[in-house]
């Protein structure tokens, strides 16, 4: 079937980014973005316009995920399977969708064309987790029971938006009438921050026109978000969490009041008849309301210590001019025009930085061997291609420290010589970009970027590429070849990119952490930086801390922390007061710690020597309702995906360890099973081409070695965390005083509704969505494996304890 | 010039030269799939991983320059094992049966596939040398083998099996009605003397392949008259005993000498293994008279006990085969192990040592999915079973026309694949690793000269890089990525147009079945 479509947007296309092989990825990116997906004639066309070939055009947009070639729905549902939302049962939220929407095994569009589903590596909003996002509406904490309600809400705002304009936001200066800061970072516009935003400002407008309405980044605090902090002249600023919209108002209304008498009473008179109406009375709206000095909230930021992200919570991501007064720039302007690029050299092979992408090759080691490169030009290139799933660190950065990031990597460039650069952020990062856009923008403005920076001779240019979603990517190598144009493989080092990078010519490659964390050791000197962390690990690093945790968020900790101080300290211990069984560090590429070693300190060398790894900076939490044979799966299952199928560990070896895993949790386990895997993990892990394969055994071989009794387990037809649905079964207990509301919610009808008697789960039925057990008001649900009720479901109830 | 040592053996190359180079200017072996000289290197196999300076990683020689001081182990026990199981990864996604499977089940391991394809093509004087290439009897086989090849025919998933008995008879037939018929070249004569004890199938299949190798043969039965159970165990209406003469008399032609009436006993034995260079027993099945016959020579439960490999007995210079060793009964299994002893006998009398002849390597696709027989079926004869004629057997043309019926599922490049070779040297193992579940055969045959079978392919990239080097226009591209990365043609165009001026560099650089001349006999 031919599809009709008009070509000559093409042909703009092609004009506006260029006709040459490397800009394939944006030619695509845009033939998408015009057309939802690849339509076949758009992409001859390409090929008839460009110096692109057929063969190049396909082997590039069938190697990123972003890239489709089928038409989609008219919306997009991405179900965020990341490591937080996979072990919050992000998988059951998936099928529960398709189930909603009946779609067939192996289709992702429903029958009308009006939903497709997908499964995305990250959302990077893991403390909301498990995360769906419709278009551009995230909905967090969506359990299989509630995707009816969110699809409902998508459609009614949908149709609510239709007839919406935004008011614009009057600005006016804060010492005078004061600010109202809101969270505006990926998780908290998901939480709800853009409406809250919105109502704040009908608010503003109509109450107090003179108050500043303020977007800042990242607080860190995502478990409480949306967050609004209110400052006032002379008073003590006062910060509420969880806000939503409704709330906005009486928030507004306690510290904020109408300026004349007449306008006092129309806002009195409104809320009492919208009350009267609506029958409602507002919760006082104290419960929202935190101060800096309780003690969670001193917990959670007490063992902080902000560098990368100084001044957290305070600054507008793109306003230059507080960036400066908060000590922007004084770092380039020391570097650029007071030092030679050895010296900035010199001044962070000081601060003992190492960088932050996983591995940790000392810094200004790397800086070095690039300045000492002979050929020219150099490239430098930022490392934003975060694709762990259940790390969002660099989304933050990007998104509420642009100007930071862009100020470490002209101090990097200046000390490297090179005057032409990359950011490379993924596209599943929007917001990520357009701030570092709009940062670049005024950058080049200012003059900071371009000819002559600070009147230093020194120019650097600066570009934004999008990755289209491949993990493999964030491998240097991979890296590059896509920025060039071609399939993300990486190939063999040496030579490294510092002799042999981009287009074949020495580069810079840093992490964007590491960046962030230059303008710091710059403006302070090395030494303070040295001065911070371990013998080996310095200053301090950002994690996103989630899974199964009390309070999650987006983290900087002084290096040397231990893991059990992070997650009882910070992170306020494990929720609903379950045992802490293992902390995930390092995502995919790294390994569970367990409970017994979690005094490990964040160290380089501690980490890998206890199996784990740095890593990006993915910390997740498993408690002991988690089965650590399944965490093993997902992340093989992960790079598995990932694996950018080039050499034959990674691509089949990973697929027969995945193989195994999946017999394991399917309870067709065999005795040899435990022995093929871990030799072939061994050999994966040594022999592989990139990191990728090298660290991809690393979740199995940790946990193999930790948690073997478990895989033993598995192998005899037990998951002893009841979480395997082939080798788990929910029971009713007698507990069960026939209340129907499990029937009722049940999706799949698989308990029979039989009022006042104890009801019954088919097991052939059941799907093991939790939903029930979530429900039942007398804990009468009950997990069983191997014939047996699962440990940490075993918990007398209080009428159990009563009676004995 | 950096110089290395490579196993202990010093070589120095030229700057920017890789490991590889390096190992095979020392003359060293290292295995390799996805490299070729000329081409950019693509580092995907992983077949050819070295250990340097005692790394706890490998890395693979083809992409590492070799350094000055570089120590580098390229035949270690963990390299070794590294490499096999590379191999065996890749055996695990391989879908393909290198043999067909009625050679893979026939007990003279005879090139049916082969045998077929000359006869389909009129080529009956090739197709009787290929049968005689296992099977010295192709007219009393054609009409008294159980015939198991075609219990394992593909073609029996669609509807019957090739009539494979009935061609090789009408090659056998077709054959002593020749004024010459087929005799095999024979190599000079070595001045051996092997004594074969029966004049059987088994023995008849010794005697043949080892005069075959210069070798002179004296053939001892108690009987009168040579055929042991084809002559005394099958009524000779459903084997005529001239069609059995005639071909015992081809045999006799190459030399062999028969002593009829003579009984082997312990004492003869003893002479024998004195006068002759070699003995190989193939008296048939052991009775009880038989079983006391030789109390020097060990027995098993069975019959003479003997290496499974290579059937030498335990007494140096004896071996054994057919009925003998274990009573199988049927002719197609003694003139199998027949032609075993003789090539065992063969490397003994030639090296000394008892090898045993190479067992080759064999990746198969085991049993096919529902309606999978439907992929093999474009180019075969749709009809059923031909019918034989009158007499039982297949006229020339009736033999084309059932030959057309075969599927040609056996590999084009079985005797042209590394990874096979490969394989068979480093004793990989495809069941290793082999899923549950496996992706669907399929194969692309629109090419005029190319057929791609996708299952074979280990996305080396080869095709790829030669395609794009060569200027193809459209070429051959990676699709997808990960584990489902496949090669295909772009915007799924056809083959013939993705590969034309390189189509045949791209058959002769692909180290697998996967992309194979259409034409192979």
């Amino acid at each position: 079937m031919p599809e009709e479509i008009d070509i000559t947007q093409v042909d703009a296309i092609v004009a506006a980014i260029g006709r040459g092989e490397e800009s394939v990825i944006p030619i695509l990116q845009a033939v998408q973005a015009e057309y939802k997906y690849l339509p076949r004639p758009a992409l001859r066309r390409v090929c008839e316009i460009t110096e692109i070939t057929p063969a190049t055009l396909t082997g590039v947009s069938t190697f990123y995920t972003q890239f489709r070639h089928k038409p989609v729905g008219e919306h997009v549902v991405h179900v965020c399977v990341g490591t937080a939302c996979h072990v919050k049962g992000a998988e059951r939220v998936h099928e529960a969708i398709c189930r909603e929407l009946d779609i067939e095994k192996g289709e992702d569009t429903d029958s009308d064309g009006k939903f497709t589903v997908q499964k995305v590596a990250c959302l990077g909003c893991c403390t909301l987790a498990p995360v769906v996002q419709i278009d551009d509406v995230t909905y967090g904490h969506v359990g299989p029971d509630g995707v009816n309600e969110i699809l409902t809400d998508f459609l009614a705002r949908e149709d609510r938006d239709k007839g919406k304009r935004r008011a614009a936001a009057a600005r006016a200066s804060a010492e005078e009438h004061g600010e109202v800061r809101i969270g505006l970072g990926s998780c908290c516009i998901a939480s709800g921050s853009g409406d809250v935003r919105d109502e704040l400002e009908k608010a503003v407008a109509e109450i107090a026109p003179g108050v500043a309405v303020k977007r800042v980044g990242c607080v860190g605090m995502c478990h409480r978000t949306p967050l609004l902090e209110i400052l006032k002249p002379n008073e003590e600023p006062a910060l509420y969490a969880r806000v939503e919209a409704g709330d906005v108002r009486d928030i507004f209304l306690r510290h904020f009041r109408p300026g004349t008498p007449l306008e006092r009473l129309k806002v009195r008179a409104a809320e009492w008849l919208e009350q009267l109406y609506s029958g409602e009375t507002h919760q006082p709206v104290t419960r929202y309301a935190i101060d800096v000095r309780d003690a969670p909230v001193a917990a959670f930021l007490g063992r902080q210590k902000h560098l990368a992200t100084e001044c957290c919570g305070v600054l507008d991501p793109t306003d230059m001019e507080e960036y400066r007064l908060k000590d922007g720039f004084v770092a380039l302007r020391r570097g650029l025009c007071e030092l030679k690029p050895e010296e900035v050299i010199e001044e962070i092979i000081r601060s003992g930085l190492r960088g932050r992408g996983g591995a940790g090759f000392p810094t200004g080691q790397k800086w070095r061997y690039v300045r000492a490169a002979q050929d020219e030009p150099k490239y430098i290139v930022c490392n934003g291609d975060e694709g762990d799933p259940g790390a969002f660190m660099d989304r933050m950065l990007f998104e509420s420290y642009p100007f930071r990031v862009i100020e470490g990597m002209i101090l990097a460039a200046y000390a490297v010589g090179a005057h032409e650069g990359v950011f490379y952020i993924r596209a599943e990062y929007p917001l990520a970009v357009r701030r570092v856009r709009e940062a670049l923008e005024r950058c080049e403005a200012e003059g900071l970027l371009g000819d002559d920076i600070l009147g230093s001779g020194f120019s650097l240019r600066l570009r934004i590429m999008e990755g289209a979603g491949a993990f493999v990517c964030g491998e240097e190598t991979a890296l590059l070849a896509s920025v060039e144009g071609k399939r993300g493989t990486p190939r063999l080092r040496p030579p490294f990119p510092a002799q042999r990078g981009l287009h074949g010519q020495p580069t810079l490659v840093n992490n964007c952490e590491t960046y962030a964390l230059v303008p710091w050791a710059l403006r302070n000197g090395g030494e303070a930086l040295a001065a911070m962390g371990t013998q080996e690990s310095k200053g301090t690093k950002v994690f996103s801390l989630a899974g199964k945790i009390a309070r999650g968020g987006l983290i900087e900790v002084p290096m040397g922390i231990t893991l059990r101080e992070i997650v009882e300290d910070i992170g306020g211990g494990i929720a609903e007061g379950r045992k802490l069984k293992a902390v995930q560090v390092g995502g995919p590429s790294g390994g569970c710690v367990p409970e017994s070693l979690a005094d490990t300190p964040v160290d380089y060398e501690a980490l890998i020597g206890v199996g784990a790894m740095m890593g990006s900076g993915g910390l997740v939490v498993l408690d002991e309702t988690d089965c650590i044979v399944d965490i093993a799966r997902y992340f093989l299952s992960f790079t598995q995906d990932q694996s950018c199928g080039k050499c034959t560990f990674c691509r089949v070896g990973t697929r027969r360890m995945l193989d195994i895993l999946e017999r394991l949790c399917a309870g067709k386990g065999k005795a040899s099973d435990l022995d093929d895997l871990e030799e072939l993990a061994r050999t994966v892990k040594c022999a592989s081409l990139c990191g990728l394969g090298k660290t991809a055994p690393n979740p199995v071989l940790s946990t193999l070695e930790y948690f073997r009794d478990e895989y033993e387990a598995h192998v005899e037809g037990r998951c002893p965390a009841g979480s395997c649905n082939a080798l788990s079964r929910y029971a009713v207990t007698d507990d069960c005083i026939g209340c129907t509301l499990c029937a009722q919610h049940c999706p799949t009808d698989a308990i029979t509704f039989t009022p006042y008697e104890r009801h019954r789960i088919d097991p052939d039925l059941c799907v093991r969505c939790g939903a029930c057990k979530n429900l039942c008001p007398s804990k009468a649900i009950t997990i069983m494996s191997g014939g047996r009720r699962v440990a940490w479901d075993q918990k007398p109830n209080v009428e159990q304890a009563a009676n004995a | 010039m950096p110089e290395l040592s490579i196993d202990g053996q010093n070589v120095t190359v030229e700057q920017g030269a890789t490991i590889l180079d390096a190992a095979r200017a020392a003359g060293i072996d290292i295995p390799t799939l996805c490299h070729r000289d000329g081409v950019a290197a693509g580092t995907s196999c992983f077949v050819c991983v070295v250990r340097v300076n005692d790394a706890e990683t490998l890395v693979p020689s083809c992409a590492t320059e070799a350094g000055d001081g570089m120590r580098v182990d390229a035949n270690g026990d963990e390299v070794i094992a590294a490499r096999r199981m590379a191999l065996e990864l890749l055996l695990s996604d391989h879908l393909g049966d290198c043999v067909g499977p009625c050679q893979a089940v026939c007990p003279a391991h005879m090139n049916i596939p082969l045998m077929i394809r000359q006869i389909a093509a009129g080529d009956m004087r090739a197709a009787v040398a290929t049968v005689k290439a296992h099977i010295p009897l192709p007219a009393v086989l054609g009409r008294i083998c159980h015939a198991p090849c075609e219990r394992g025919c593909r073609r029996s998933e669609k509807d019957t099996a090739v009539s494979i008995m009935l061609l090789k008879r009408a090659a056998g037939d077709t054959d002593l009605a020749q004024p010459e018929p087929y005799k095999p070249e024979c190599a000079p004569t070595s001045g051996k003397r092997v004594a074969i004890v029966g004049s059987g199938p088994a023995g008849l299949s010794a005697a043949y392949y080892l005069l075959e190798r210069g070798h002179a043969c004296t053939l001892f039965d108690e009987r009168d008259a040579a055929g042991g159970m084809l002559r005394y165990g099958v009524p000779p209406e459903e084997l005529p005993h001239d069609l059995l003469d005639a071909e015992i008399a081809a045999i006799e032609r190459l030399g062999a000498e028969f002593r009829f009436g003579e009984q082997v006993d312990a004492a003869r034995l003893e002479t024998l293994r004195n006068s002759f260079d070699a003995v190989i027993l193939a008296c048939g099945e052991l009775d009880e008279e038989r079983r006391a016959r030789w109390p020097d020579v060990p027995l098993g439960k069975n019959g003479i006990k003997v290496n499974a490999r290579t059937l030498a007995a335990s007494l140096p210079g004896v071996f054994a085969a057919g009925d003998a060793v274990r009573p199988a009964r049927k002719a197609v299994n003694a003139v199998g192990a027949g032609r075993t002893a003789a090539l065992s006998v063969a490397a003994f009398l030639e090296t000394g040592t008892v090898t045993g002849p190479a067992n080759r390597f064999n990746s198969r696709i085991g049993k096919l999915l529902p309606n999978e027989v439907e992929a093999f079926m474009p180019e075969a004869v749709p009809d059923g079973r031909t019918a034989p004629g009158e007499d039982g057997g297949f006229g020339p043309e009736e033999a084309a026309g059932e030959a057309g019926r075969c599927l040609h599922c056996d590999c084009r490049k079985a005797d042209a694949c590394a990874l096979r070779d490969y394989c068979e040297a480093l004793d990989a193992k495809q069941r290793r690793f082999r899923p549950d579940n496996r992706g669907p055969f399929r194969q692309f045959r629109q090419h005029a000269s190319v057929v791609y079978e996708p299952g074979k392919c280990i996305k080396c990239g080869l095709c790829v890089r030669i395609t794009r080097a060569r200027g193809e226009s459209l070429g051959l591209a990676f699709v997808g990525r990960g584990f489902e990365v496949r090669i295909g043609v772009p915007f799924d165009e056809a083959l013939g147009q993705a590969l034309t001026t390189a189509a045949e560099e791209c058959v002769a650089a692909c180290p697998t079945g996967a992309l194979a001349s259409r034409n192979v006999t």
